[in-house]
């Protein structure tokens, strides 16, 4: 089945955000989650944001998507203001989103049906895409009848249904085993290379964000702000092995480098401080009444 | 369901396009094809046998088949087996406690003396069990249940759905719910002749109150314990305000509003009864009480298994509504077993 949805227009898919900062909260429990973040994603470009966990990156993503406002600056689809979700921005989530009440395919169909897209052609597009994703033969299952890997491929698919412009991805392999990954990254490539649509890409694993992007924002411990932007001279199309190449393993220590020192820094500074070797039970407690 | 037959079609072909398949899952869905499966490996054993020269094919297949059916049925009439026998064992206890009780008339603190014997009930049933009053009374308590349990479904699923989703009609709604819940259905029966213009309204408004509030309660605790991410994924999708009502938010509490209804029936039964005993005409409670007033004591009993009866009927009836309506809850974590 050919694809017939892929991205045409190349030049729609700008993701630009702006001096972006985000706090929680006010006064005494006030919270800066991002500060100053300035990024952009161009038209059929796949772009990672990388980060120890807690730097703001899944806020980041979720403002692009349009489930919440930031406190300062703005983020601009094409020119236009987020304010609110829309079908012209596919997102997967990391925890599994399918409806369980509906068929394989009728989650695949959401969008489309939600756009009101008649039902025969509803049913093209999803099998089209089911058999894009291997899954076609699973089109009459429910969700729970599925493995982790299944229902994250099934939710790619089903974000790219409606043929949206930009691809948001928040750590969308953060729950699968190692060797589930893997593949889900090289079956995440050869779909992208398919549509070639713009894809904003969250993730704190190192070769996830070489193995699948164009370029990669770091970013800093909380407040997060962007630490360092690192082009992937990598050649298209990606595979497995090119993980093995010189080219990639500098680029892993590179990122290892910068992503570590944010790392420590999320920790507690004493931590910090001392380095890990200072870790260690120094003394237990005493008796009952030390512990109460 | 012919969207079922036609997974099972399509799943043999790609079976062997997709090999990489993972194994956990790969697993599950081959179990659940089955049937399909054998059926495919029978019609392809027929075409070869068809081919080759086989001696007697049929003989194999045919005892191959037999062998697996007479497993199968070996399994679930172990199962079955069991499962009944239990059953009786349960509900003979019961019997025999009853009988053995009113044979040997026992007076220990509880008295049998009064008590009739399940032959006497048995009686009973053959004389007045097929007269026209009986079955009326049966008829008017049904219609009473059907009209305040249907009410009470009607208000208590959009409005519970409601308060679930939007923080001010929560607000709006929650303080007079809460004062009101804690009233039992019987302590309105007063009220509710007062309030209502005939006899049969009062009683269909008890039965009402008793199966509202649990339809509403587990109704907004289904929308409450409905995952946010995929409220998210379908605002993602484009989904409109209405249409996250329809299809996430009511679909998503379903679970929920059959476990309300389920409780909701139950509530409306003791509500009715009560409600009959009192203030009734017609209706199996009051045909109960009536046979304690006229001191017909096996027609007591009648009455009381009648009312068991009915409400396990109704109860069933949703049940059975629930699994045709929620097929996916099949294949959830820690659902149907």
């Amino acid at each position: 089945m050919t694809m017939v949805m892929a991205n045409t227009e190349i030049h729609k898919g700008f993701i630009d955000v702006r001096d972006m900062g985000v706090v929680f909260g006010a006064n005494d429990s006030k919270v800066v989650a991002v500060d100053n973040v300035s990024l952009n994603v161009q038209p059929g470009e796949f772009v990672s944001l990388i980060g120890p966990s807690g730097c703001g990156k899944s806020t980041l993503l979720s403002i692009v998507a349009g489930f919440m406002k930031p406190t300062r600056g703005e983020a601009l689809l094409d020119g236009k203001a987020i304010t609110k979700p829309g079908s012209d921005r596919g997102v997967v989530f990391q925890q599994y989103s399918l409806f369980p009440w509906l068929s394989v395919r009728k989650n695949v169909e959401f969008g489309l049906k939600m756009a009101g897209v008649e039902q025969s052609k509803r049913n093209t597009t999803a099998r089209a895409l089911l058999d894009l994703a291997g899954l076609l033969s699973f089109e009459n299952h429910y969700p729970d009848q599925l493995s982790g890997g299944m229902k994250q491929r099934i939710g790619i698919v089903r974000a790219l249904a409606t043929s949206p412009q930009v691809l948001l991805m928040d750590e969308p392999f953060g729950a699968l085993d190692t060797q589930t990954r893997v593949v889900m990254q090289e079956i995440l490539t050869n779909i992208w290379q398919q549509f070639r649509i713009s894809v904003l890409f969250i993730t704190h694993d190192i070769e996830e964000s070489i193995f699948l992007s164009d370029r990669i924002y770091v970013m800093t411990a909380r407040p997060g702000r962007i630490k360092a932007e690192i082009k992937v001279p990598l050649p298209r199309p990606r595979r497995a092995e090119m993980t093995d190449t010189p080219e990639f393993m500098n680029l892993v220590q590179e990122l290892k480098g910068l992503i570590r020192e944010e790392s420590l820094a999320a920790m507690a500074p004493e931590i910090k401080d001392r380095g890990l070797s200072g870790f260690g039970m120094k003394v237990g407690p005493k008796g009952v009444g030390e512990i109460f | 369901m012919g969207s079922l037959a036609s997974a099972k079609i399509v799943v043999l072909p790609m079976a062997d396009k997709h090999p990489d398949l993972e194994p956990a899952a790969a697993a599950k869905p081959a179990a659940a094809e089955t049937p399909a499966a054998q059926a495919a490996a029978s019609s392809h054993a027929a075409v070869v046998a068809s081919e080759l020269p086989v001696p007697d094919p049929e003989v194999i297949r045919t005892a191959s088949l037999t062998q697996v059916f007479w497993n199968l049925l070996a399994r679930i009439t172990r199962e079955r087996i069991i499962t009944v026998a239990l059953a009786c064992i349960s509900i003979g206890a019961l019997f025999l406690f009853w009988y053995l009780g009113t044979k040997y008339r026992l007076e220990f603190y509880i008295r049998f003396k009064n008590v009739p014997t399940p032959y006497e009930v048995y009686q009973q049933l053959t004389q007045v069990g097929l007269s026209n009053k009986y079955l009326v009374n049966i008829a008017i308590s049904v219609r009473r249940i059907l009209f305040g349990f249907f009410i009470a479904m009607a208000i208590g699923v959009p409005l519970g759905l409601a308060i679930g989703k939007y923080q001010r009609v929560r607000d709006l709604f929650m303080p007079v719910v809460e004062i009101m819940r804690p009233i039992p259905a019987i302590a309105w029966v007063p009220m509710s002749i007062m309030l209502w213009p005939n006899n049969e309204a009062s009683i269909v408004f008890i039965t009402f109150i008793g199966a509202f509030f649990p339809i509403l309660l587990n109704t907004i605790h289904g929308v409450h314990s409905l995952d946010g991410v995929l409220i998210r994924a379908a605002r993602c999708l484009g989904a409109s305000e209405f249409r996250l009502f329809l299809n996430v938010i009511l679909p998503g509490s379903l679970p929920h509003i059959f476990t309300g209804l389920a409780v909701g029936m139950g509530v409306a039964w003791v509500s009715l009864i009560a409600a009959e005993m009192i203030s009734g005409q017609f209706g199996v409670g009051y045909f109960t009480w009536e046979a304690y007033s006229l001191v017909d004591y096996p027609a007591i009993v009648l009455g009381m298994i009648t009312i068991g009866f009915l409400g396990l009927a109704c109860s069933g009836i949703i049940r059975m509504c629930g699994v045709l309506l929620m097929p996916w809850l099949a294949f959830a974590p820690g659902g149907r077993r």
